[in-house]
């Protein structure tokens, strides 16, 4: 059966404890770990969740050093002493539900409860709820929420019973099948309701990656002051358009480990390809005072983040740009011009952003954010200056290849080319830059598919999948990865082996790692495919990472 | 103008126990009675649809308990409703005094933003009955002395004005909501500009 062993690390894996591979002194991403971030977020009690944090505004900063063009101002690191109060006072509240649901059992009850039993509600891995704390319906995954108010009405008292009356904060009830997890965030109740292996915390990322959506919609300070004015509002009229964004980052967070891990998944390109990329947004964009971040994407991965200096991005906030771009077909056909606000950049105020891919034959989209309202046309003016460089320098071609997964591309198919046959599957992340590389990434069609077959259903599968993907490996890897981030007794190691596979989970100072093995693997074996495993990815690194942080 | 397709109203039925929340909400949504008491447990949520001058409506209605020893629910229950019922029963005087205690209740735990504004209907329930100890005249009068809420005799046995009753709440909370919408369609833009104080502007000098 199954041997879990949580021993220290053995002397074999010691040796790499200095080896990164992709770690680079300076970042383009915030590493700053979400996942114990949404821990400690679990356990902040109701007072201090009322609390307001009132961050200064990043925009009203940036926009207030180019007013005065002051030069240089040293920044301070300031690193916030992350008091994670692991006091692991994990609560589970006991609302008695009873009282709120009652059932009389004649037929008026059976009625109206006939919604709750369609078949578009029942069998769904996960429901995601998301409501105004009055009760008012917002959104449901699933079926219409118009339909679903009864059943808000009976969130919302579980939530301010335990509130109002126990002083508590009600974070989940769990059944015997079935997880349900709540979120209060400012004017909202945010509710996963789960049958998958998925952890409390995962969940709670999830309701948090959600709620981020809306702010990037709406900002922060518009949803505060809509609520504050009108408790009753229907903020369904102010997010008409913008549910196709939260369905589709639910299903992207159930599928892409870059949620799991909080990384950001580059697209594999030669160093030189990207340098020239690069440099073609550098050298077009040097003279344009107020534009904050150039970002190049494709298919979910990154090419290039070129940043006004001091400023980085988090992943949570790439991972909503890479939303954004996804689930809207109409940047495809016309340069856009949009306002979108950033969460953990600055959730008070909107930057403006120019949108566009940069042409026909290839599927990279350029976003140009800039703090500047009126800043259209010189954007548009850049990004055609920097699509003609691309191609001139061959740019287009190479970020084709890695698009196409070009078989000759050594990380096209990696697992064929580590050659390391027990190895099925593998993940990693280097820490310090927040980036992540995996052994099947998925590629733009895959995903398309899942959303397809997501639409007919996100019923619970019960049907043998033939050939493991990257999305079934990483439905596997999720016990481990909140064993590896469990905040009161964390693992470094965890190594189990059995009839059906192997699975390695490691973490170090530098990086985590997520290997599959073949079934019954023997733990020196495994440790010696890791060496020759983490040694590829050292070679490699120029090629998967982005290894530098340019600036403007 | 998309945002004219749905509106869902949170309607709130407030009252002594045994009055006929309970039986006038059945009545509205499952045209059912049943002259059988069960007490509420905290609160029942019903939904209908209704329309209103050609928008479709989705009433999601809060039955709350009558009985003091299961109200447990207070402020939270009565946050962002649109409309709130209050009801009593004609055959028996002391729920008709008590619809005073239970507005200034609701205004306070709800504290809407306009309250001498915001949308009550008063029902007076269980007119089938011979019985009757309030006069019409004299809940009448109470109702144009706060403002002139509108009133209604219903009985929820016999259908008597019950859906003309929802009918007017819907309406009423619904002038409200349009009213809000002035206010809420075009939010402010978030200045850009940090030499532009055009925010302390237009903001502070709104008198309520």
């Amino acid at each position: 059966m199954a041997s879990t062993s949580q021993d220290t690390v053995s002397s074999k894996t010691q040796e790499n404890d200095d080896l990164e591979p992709g770690a680079c002194p300076e970042s383009i991403l915030n590493p700053a770990d979400t996942f114990e971030e949404f821990a400690s977020e679990m356990s902040s009690s109701l007072q201090e969740r009322n609390v307001l944090c009132t961050k200064s505004s990043t925009i009203s900063e940036i926009q207030s050093e180019i007013a005065e063009s002051i030069a240089e101002i040293k920044m301070r690191a300031t690193k916030s002493s992350d008091d994670l109060q692991s006091k692991d006072e994990s609560m589970s509240a006991s609302a008695s539900s009873s009282n709120l649901l009652e059932q009389d059992g004649d037929e008026t009850d059976d009625e109206k409860d006939n919604y709750l039993q369609s078949p578009e509600l029942v069998n769904k891995e996960k429901h995601v709820f998301i409501l105004s704390s009055a009760g008012k319906p917002i959104y449901s995954r699933y079926g219409n929420e118009d339909k679903l108010a009864g059943l808000c009405g009976v969130i919302q008292a579980l939530v301010s019973v335990v509130e109002e009356q126990n002083q508590d904060i009600l974070r989940s009830i769990t059944t015997k099948d079935c997880k349900a997890v709540f979120l209060v965030k400012g004017p909202l109740i945010l509710v996963a309701v789960s049958k998958s292996n998925e952890s409390e915390t995962q969940l709670v990322l999830q309701l948090t990656y959600a709620f981020n959506q809306i702010v990037s919609v709406l900002t922060l300070t518009q949803l505060n002051r809509i609520f504050e004015q009108r408790r009753n509002y229907d903020l369904r009229r102010l997010l008409s358009g913008a549910e196709r964004l939260i369905d589709h980052l639910l299903i992207f967070m159930e599928k892409d480990p870059a949620f799991l891990l909080g990384a950001v998944r580059c697209l594999p390109l030669p160093e030189k390809a990207r340098e020239n990329i690069t440099n073609a947004i550098t050298s077009t964009c040097n003279k344009i005072r107020d534009l904050v971040f150039a970002i190049m994407i494709a298919g979910n991965q990154l090419i290039t983040l070129v940043r006004m200096k001091k400023y980085t991005l988090h992943p949570s906030d790439i991972h909503l740009l890479f939303n954004l771009v996804r689930s809207s077909e109409s940047f495809k056909t016309a340069e856009s011009w949009t306002p979108i606000c950033l969460p953990k950049f600055d959730a008070t105020g909107f930057l403006h952003g120019h949108v566009s891919y940069i042409s026909e034959d290839c599927q990279a989209c350029l976003l140009l954010l800039t703090v500047q309202r009126d800043a259209f046309f010189p954007l548009s003016q850049a990004k055609h200056t920097i699509a003609d460089k691309m191609r001139r320098s061959n740019c287009l071609i190479a970020i084709n290849e890695a698009l196409n997964r070009n078989e000759n591309l050594p990380t096209t198919n990696p697992l064929k080319h580590i050659a390391i046959p027990e190895i099925r599957h593998f993940m990693y992340k280097c820490k310090s830059t927040a980036q992540l590389f995996t052994s099947d990434p998925i590629s733009l069609d895959r995903l398309q598919d899942y959303r397809l077959r997501h639409k007919e259903g996100g019923d619970i599968c019960v049907k043998k999948i033939e050939k493991l993907s990257d999305i079934d490996y990483v439905r596997n890897y999720r016990e481990f990865v909140s064993k590896i981030h469990c905040t009161s007794t964390p693992a470094k190691l965890i190594f189990r082996s059995n009839s059906n596979d192997t699975v390695l989970a490691w973490v170090t100072n530098g990086f985590e790692l997520y290997v599959t093995f073949d079934p019954l693997m023997e733990k020196d074996q495994a440790i010696k495919a890791v060496d020759r495993l983490l040694r590829w990815i050292k070679n490699e690194e120029q090629r998967i990472f982005i290894m530098n942080a340019p600036t403007f | 103008m998309s945002s004219r397709k749905k509106v869902l109203l949170k309607v709130i039925i407030l009252g002594d126990s045994g009055v006929g929340k309970t039986s006038l909400m059945n009545q509205f949504v499952n045209k059912k009675f049943s002259n059988q008491y069960k007490a509420t447990i905290g609160a029942d949520f019903l939904t209908k649809e209704v329309i209103v001058d050609d928008r479709i409506v989705t009433m999601q209605i809060w039955d709350t308990a009558g009985q003091e020893r299961f109200q447990s629910l207070g402020v939270a229950f009565y946050r962002g409703a649109d409309c709130c019922v209050l009801v009593f029963d004609v055959t028996a005087p002391n729920t008709f005094k008590s619809l005073e205690s239970w507005r200034d209740e609701f205004l306070i735990q709800a504290s809407p933003r306009d309250p001498d504004n915001f949308p009550f209907v008063i029902l007076g329930n269980k007119v089938d009955l011979d019985n009757r100890a309030v006069s019409a005249k004299r809940a009448q009068q109470w109702c144009q002395s706060k403002n002139d809420i509108p009133y209604f005799e219903t009985s929820a046995k016999e259908a008597v004005n019950v859906e003309l009753a929802f009918q007017t709440i819907a309406r009423n909370a619904l002038a409200q909501e349009t009213e809000a919408e002035l206010y809420n369609e075009f939010p402010d833009q978030i200045k850009l500009n940090a030499n532009d104080n055009s925010r302390n502007r237009d903001g502070d000098n709104c008198a309520c």
